[in-house]
Formats: C-alpha cells, sequence, structure tokens
C-alpha cells in the first residue's frame, strides 16, 4: 500500500517542475514521445507518481534518465502541464536523493546558497594564494596536484556512495535479482552510453544537438586528460600545447552556442533554465575559456606577471571541482549512463 | 452596391442564423404574430442540423425533424427569408429600436420560378467539389445545394462559372438570371435574436493527425454525411480508395479540450455523436470493428449513459487514451499510436480508416456586428451570456438575445430549448416595450 503525498508537489517545484498538476491523464506526452516504448512509457507516469507523491516509485524508476528532453510532450500537452520540464526537475530531485550528503537538494533549492558557495570557495583559493605570497610556481604546481586529488577524493566519497545509492534504490530496494554475469554482460552499455548519449539520437530532429554535446563531452573529457596526465601547462611538446587549445576552444565555442539557445529560448529544452543549468554551463565556458588563456599567457610569456589570470583559472577550477561535480548538473553524465546500465540489467535479470 | 429607398422595411424582430435554433426562435416569434426577418448566410436553411445523419440519444432521422420544421419556417406568413445574405451591422437608434444593414448576395437564380428540375446541372460544364458533402464528392458550378435543401432552388457559383450560358439555354423557366447584383437593405427592427451557430475546428491545425495529407483521416461531419441519407455515396466507404473500411478508429477530443489549439474547453456533443456514428456503423457494417479513443467519455445528459453502454453492449471497442500522432502504411491504413491509460502502455493500432471528432468553436463573427454598443464575448469567445441563471438568453446588449451553440457548445435538444427561452425572452421584450 503506498500513501499519496500531496505535499511532495509542492517540494518538487522547488526543483524548477511547473503546473504539471493540471495533467488531466489524456496519454498525449506519452503517445507523442518517440523514446517511449511498451516496455518503458513515459512521462505521463511520472507525471501520475509525482501528483499522487509517491516517492518510493519515483526514487527506483529509471525513466527520468531516459528522456533526453526534445521537449514534444511539452509541445503538445493540452492543458500545458509541462511534462517536459517535470522530467527535468525529476531528475534534479533525483540527483538530490542519490547524494547522501544532502547538499545537492540544498544547492538545487536555493540560490543564495549556491552564490554564497561559490563565493567562499573563490576567497578560500585567494587567501591560500596569499598564504603562497602569489609565487606562481607554487600554485600552479598547487593546481596541478589539486585536480587529481579532488578527481580522486570527489569520486571515491562522493560520487561513488551516490551511485551505490542509486542502484540501491533502482536494483536492491525493488529486490530485483541480477546475476553476476549480467552485471558483467552489461558494462558495455555503460561504456556505450557513457561516451556517446546515442539513446538521444532517438528524440526527433536531434541529430545536431546530439553532435554537439558529443563534442562538448569528448572535448571535455580530452582537455581533462591533457592537463590532468599530460600537464599541459607545463608540457614543452608541441602537439600537447596544441591539442590543449583546440579542445579548450571547442568548449568554449559549444558553451557559447548552449547559452545562446537558453538566452534564445528558441527551443523547448532551452525554455526554462534554473540556476543550477546556468552554472553547469557558464562555468564549462569560463574553464574553456580560461584553460585557453593561461595557456596563452604562458605562450606569450606574461603569465608571470598577470597572476590574476591563473588564478581566475584556479578559481573556476575549485568551483567546477568541488561543486558542480559532485553536488550540481555534471552528475547526469553519470547517472544518465549508469541509469543505462541498470536499465539493460532489469531487463536482462533471471 | 446601392441602397434603395424603397429597401427600407420593417420588422419585429431579425433572426441573424436560419439553422435549427435560430429557425426555432423565428417560428415562436412567428406563431405568436410578430413579423420576424430570418437571415441566413448559406443557400439553404437547416444549418449544420439538416446535415446530419441521426441524432442521439433517440436515433431520429435528423433530416425527418429538420425539414418539416424548415418548411413550416419558409411558408410561414410571418417569416421573411434572405438566404445568401449576411447582416453587416446593427445600430441601436432609440431605447427600443435597431436598425440594421443586410446584404443580400446575387444567387443569379430566380428562387420563385426555380423548379428544381436539375437540368443546369446537367448542363454546367465545371466540376467543382462540394461544400455539402464536405468535399467528398463534386458538383456543378450551377446546382441545386442539396437534395433537401430550403429553398429547393438552384444556384450559381459565381467564383467558379465561366460564363458559358450552357445552363440559360437549357432551363425551362428562365430562371436564371445573370443580372442579379448585391443588394442592400436597410432594415428597422425592435428586437434582435443571434443564433450564429458555432465553427467545426479544423484539424488540419494539428498536423500529427495528418488530416488533408492521409486521404482516410476524415472528420465526423464526413462520416456524418457518409451516413446521411443523402449521403454521397451509397454505403460507406473510405475516400483513399474507395474500400469499405473493416476497422474504424475514432479520436475524440481532436480540438476541444486542448489548450494548444487555443480550445481548452469541451465540446459538448463529440462523444455523444461518434458513440451515435459508431452504433450505425455497426448496423451499416455490421462485420467492422469500431474503436472509440477517449479521455473521457462525457455522457451527462438524458438518456446519453444508456445510449454509451448500448454502443459497448452492441461491440464498440472503447480505449482510455488520446490519440498522439498517427501514421499511414502503404496500403492506405492508419497507425495511431497512443498510451493506453488503463494499462499505462504506449500502443500503437492499425485501422483502415479514421475519423475525427473534430470539436466545436466559437462563430465570432457576431461581436463584430454591433455598431455603438459593445456585444461581450466570453473568456472562449462565445457570446456573452449576462444573467446566465436568470435569463439566460439575454446579451449584453439590451433588447439582443442569444440562442443556440452561438452561446456556447450544445446539443440539438439544447439548442432547441435554448431558442425557445431567447424567443420568450423577445416575445416578452417587445411587448413590454409596444
Amino acid at each position: 500500500m503506498a500513501n499519496i503525498d500531496p505535499k511532495f508537489g509542492k517540494a518538487l517545484k522547488e526543483y524548477g517542475a511547473i503546473d504539471f498538476n493540471a495533467c488531466y491523464n489524456c496519454g498525449t506526452c506519452t503517445a507523442v514521445c518517440s523514446l517511449s516504448t511498451p516496455e518503458d512509457s513515459f512521462p505521463r507516469e511520472m507525471v501520475r507518481l509525482s501528483v499522487l507523491g509517491l516517492e518510493s516509485d519515483l526514487t527506483s524508476s529509471l525513466k527520468p534518465w531516459m528522456c533526453y528532453y526534445c521537449g514534444e510532450c511539452t509541445t503538445h500537452c493540452p492543458q500545458t502541464a509541462n511534462p517536459g520540464e517535470l522530467m527535468m526537475s525529476l531528475r534534479r530531485w533525483l540527483t538530490s536523493k542519490y547524494d547522501w550528503t544532502g547538499f545537492s537538494g540544498l544547492l538545487y533549492k536555493s540560490l543564495p546558497l549556491s552564490i554564497i558557495v561559490f563565493i567562499v570557495t573563490a576567497i578560500g583559493v585567494i587567501l591560500f594564494a596569499a598564504e603562497e605570497s602569489f609565487n606562481l610556481e607554487t600554485i600552479i604546481h598547487f593546481g596541478h596536484y589539486f585536480e587529481m586529488i579532488a578527481i580522486g577524493a570527489v569520486f571515491s566519497f562522493i560520487l561513488l556512495p551516490n551511485l551505490i545509492r542509486m542502484w540501491y534504490f533502482v536494483i536492491l530496494k525493488p529486490k530485483i535479482k541480477v546475476s553476476f554475469s549480467t552485471y558483467l554482460k552489461s558494462f558495455k552499455e555503460l561504456i556505450i552510453h557513457m561516451f556517446t548519449q546515442k539513446r538521444s539520437l532517438g528524440c526527433d530532429d536531434n541529430e545536431v544537438r546530439w553532435i554537439e554535446h558529443l563534442i562538448l563531452v569528448i572535448g571535455y573529457l580530452s582537455l581533462l586528460f591533457t592537463t590532468v596526465f599530460l600537464d599541459w601547462f607545463s608540457s614543452q611538446n608541441l602537439f600537447i600545447i596544441l591539442l590543449g587549445y583546440v579542445e579548450s576552444a571547442i568548449i568554449f565555442v559549444i558553451t557559447v552556442i548552449f547559452v545562446q539557445s537558453r538566452m534564445n529560448k528558441s527551443k523547448e529544452v532551452s525554455k526554462f533554465s534554473q540556476p543550477s543549468d546556468w552554472f553547469f554551463i557558464i562555468w564549462l565556458l569560463l574553464m574553456g575559456l580560461s584553460a585557453f588563456m593561461v595557456r596563452a599567457f604562458i605562450d606569450l610569456d606574461i603569465l608571470e606577471s598577470n597572476i590574476w589570470m591563473y588564478l581566475v583559472h584556479l578559481i573556476v577550477l575549485v568551483q567546477w571541482a568541488l561543486i558542480i561535480v559532485p553536488f550540481g548538473k555534471w552528475t547526469h553524465f553519470l547517472y544518465r549512463s549508469f541509469a543505462m546500465y541498470f536499465d539493460s540489467l532489469k531487463r536482462n535479470q533471471g | 452596391m446601392k441602397i434603395e429607398q424603397e429597401k427600407n422595411i420593417s420588422f419585429d424582430a431579425l433572426v441573424v442564423g436560419g439553422g435549427i435554433a435560430g429557425g426555432e426562435a423565428a417560428l415562436n416569434l412567428a406563431n405568436t404574430g410578430f413579423k420576424v426577418l430570418l437571415i441566413e448566410k448559406d443557400l439553404s436553411l437547416g444549418g449544420k442540423m439538416i446535415m446530419l445523419s441521426k441524432v442521439f440519444p433517440t436515433l431520429d432521422c435528423a433530416a425527418c425533424i429538420t425539414t418539416p420544421k424548415v418548411s413550416e419556417i419558409a411558408r410561414h406568413s410571418n417569416i421573411t427569408i434572405y438566404t445568401s445574405s449576411e447582416v453587416s451591422s446593427i445600430s441601436k437608434i432609440a431605447k427600443d429600436n435597431f436598425e440594421a444593414i443586410v446584404i443580400k448576395k446575387p444567387r443569379y437564380v430566380v428562387i420563385e420560378d426555380c423548379t428544381a428540375c436539375q437540368l443546369c446541372e446537367e448542363a454546367c460544364p465545371i466540376s467543382v467539389s462540394d461544400q455539402y458533402q464536405y468535399n467528398m464528392v463534386g458538383r456543378k458550378a450551377a446546382f441545386i445545394p442539396f437534395s433537401i435543401a430550403n429553398p429547393k432552388a438552384a444556384a450559381i457559383d459565381i467564383d467558379n462559372c465561366i460564363l458559358c450560358g450552357a445552363c440559360e439555354k437549357v432551363c425551362p423557366t428562365n430562371c436564371i438570371d445573370f443580372t442579379q447584383e448585391t443588394e442592400e437593405y436597410r432594415v428597422s427592427i425592435k428586437t434582435v435574436i443571434l443564433a450564429t451557430g458555432f465553427k467545426l475546428f479544423d484539424p488540419v491545425l494539428i498536423p500529427r493527425y495528418g488530416y488533408g495529407v492521409y486521404k482516410n483521416v476524415i472528420t465526423s461531419m464526413q462520416m456524418e454525411r457518409e451516413l446521411a441519407p443523402t449521403r454521397p455515396f451509397n454505403t460507406v466507404l473510405r475516400p483513399g480508395d474507395g474500400k469499405v473500411p473493416d476497422k474504424i478508429a475514432y479520436v475524440l477530443c481532436t480540438g476541444s479540450r486542448d489548450a494548444t489549439i487555443g480550445n481548452p474547453i469541451c465540446s459538448q456533443i463529440c462523444c455523444m455523436y461518434s458513440i451515435k456514428q459508431s452504433q450505425l456503423l455497426m448496423g451499416a457494417l455490421p462485420m467492422a470493428d469500431v474503436t472509440i479513443y477517449y479521455i473521457n467519455i462525457r455522457s451527462f445528459g438524458k438518456g446519453f449513459e444508456e445510449f454509451y453502454q448500448q454502443a459497448k453492449g452492441m461491440g464498440v471497442n472503447f480505449v482510455k487514451g488520446k490519440i498522439g500522432k498517427i501514421t499511414e502504411t502503404e496500403k492506405g491504413n492508419l497507425i495511431l499510436r497512443y498510451e493506453d491509460i488503463n494499462e499505462g502502455i504506449v500502443k500503437e493500432e492499425e485501422h483502415d480508416m479514421v475519423i475525427l471528432s473534430v470539436g466545436a468553436l466559437p462563430n465570432q463573427d457576431a461581436s463584430k456586428l454591433f455598431k455603438g454598443e459593445e456585444l461581450q464575448l466570453d473568456q472562449h469567445k462565445f457570446i456573452y451570456q449576462s444573467d446566465l441563471l436568470g435569463s439566460p438568453s439575454k446579451t449584453s446588449i439590451e433588447g439582443v438575445f442569444v440562442a443556440g451553440t452561438a452561446s456556447g457548445p450544445m446539443d440539438i435538444p439544447d439548442s432547441i430549448l435554448s431558442a425557445g427561452s431567447a424567443s420568450s425572452e423577445a416575445i416578452s421584450y417587445l411587448i413590454q416595450n409596444k
């Protein structure tokens, strides 16, 4: 027996959901959704569960992650209940549910808190730099190690436990029996979806957006690799130097396109932007831009006299690594691909 | 165009619209001794009802109810009828006196002389699609609108006519007159009844249903014609290839309860007329499967629920789920995609003919008629009823009353009731102002 919770809708509205109570259950959203299948029919079911406030059914569901937000449901909804944005809000809500620290939820719900956290981090970086008497070499050295340590720590203490929680909600709690060999066999799904996001190609007329997104993901991951493992800022290798320039330029260009489309609100997907969406895309843009500038300053040999440039980059980097990656929108990179993995497990159980 | 002094005429009441509501209101006024001018923009009286097959929930023949009523109106000595005419403006010139400008378009046929022998139809070389059969068959440019039209007289479709004169030559009574011109009348009246009816939703506005692209997707009004006694084909068939359909689908709420096309309200008639048609189809094509896809079945009126249960009992398949999109197969069949709400599963089903149960939209023409006074519309652009509970026919202008679907979607019995109410209000108004 499930208990309905009328207050749940109000809570969900803090994550960006609008008007979903207007739904009169006609199913147009599900019928026009090109990703909806007889096995996984959505979004109406999610609207219904949200209206009724059946939390445990929502936390065990992967459907919010199976939606890639083409916005057809919202365009055609006869009640203008905006199912597309509800699915987006559910993804934000699920992200905060998976997060064991509870910090995600606080940041999603409170813009002032997010701003405070960003400011505090920036001050921390400046204080650290002051401590080191603004010695460029020490700070760059620190920055490089910070990246490695942050990646390791955020993954081990935040992301991994959160993924385990997701697994618990989706597989363990609903008592789905999955054999060990299925875990192995389905693993390729995880890799494919993590690096290609190929499911989003199923959305109508989504090729351009898919390619932009794919280039952004590859650009981001390879820039990460270039800075952390190839030590871009200290490298003397011409190929590595150029590679870093190209990657950071790509990130900058694609994020500018995404920011523009959120500002123009031309597509259903970009009509409604929460602060978390803006933080994610703008910080990614700043990452690309500041990394490019730092390396350019190094090559022009003016970084020594313009240490502020590196500090800006370091602040953006620290905020990205400590706020957006563990608690912000970055996590969709993991949750989306793990959702496809878990879905494959559920499908192949027994 | 000229305003001739001798065309200044006066009546007690002006009834705008010669459908079932306007006709009923005119008849009530005329029977109590008032002089009525009835203005109909079309070539025939009878409005939409005269086009229908049968009526719900009694399954009485629509034409058999409409035609006697229409001929009673046409023969009534107190009623003057102008067909192919429109009111261009109405001004209140005194407390209980209006002046209306009526424009009468030429029919190019002298109605009184025409015997409806159809020789002109045979002679006319021009074929165009027949709007009275909702474009499913053709007609000539010289034509009788439809077999039960009133007045039953030929008309010339001057937009398509090539002025060859063939009709004139064969006409035995010389009733065809190409010298007719548009005439304008200045009419003095004491009261106005607006019975301007409703418009059907044009499903072209929902491209995912493919109306106008897929030949076997038709509207409910087209199916109404296929089922009527004066039907265009002698059986029910799909327009794409003339095949008699085996598996028919109804898509309810096409253009109703849908904010995306600007009509968020229920049209009140579609559930029941679709159920009626499904029962008629069960009779016409006993081997056919009929499925009605719905959001909610609203069988709220007297005898409606029993009628719905009767359809279920006859084997009509009711599926809860609104159709999301329709695609066409090579054979001209249609694949309907929907979510089966009872199971929560998205499904696809193939049908060989699809009927879009189109909704009722407001006819906003009446709002522009009044000069000096404002005829208020409600939030959905139907005529505003200023005293809905106390005096439902009153509008925002004193002395102007509303009858039938001009005030909102309603079925035929309600339209006739509404016309009764409007005519009694008008009669009472006329007597008080004598």
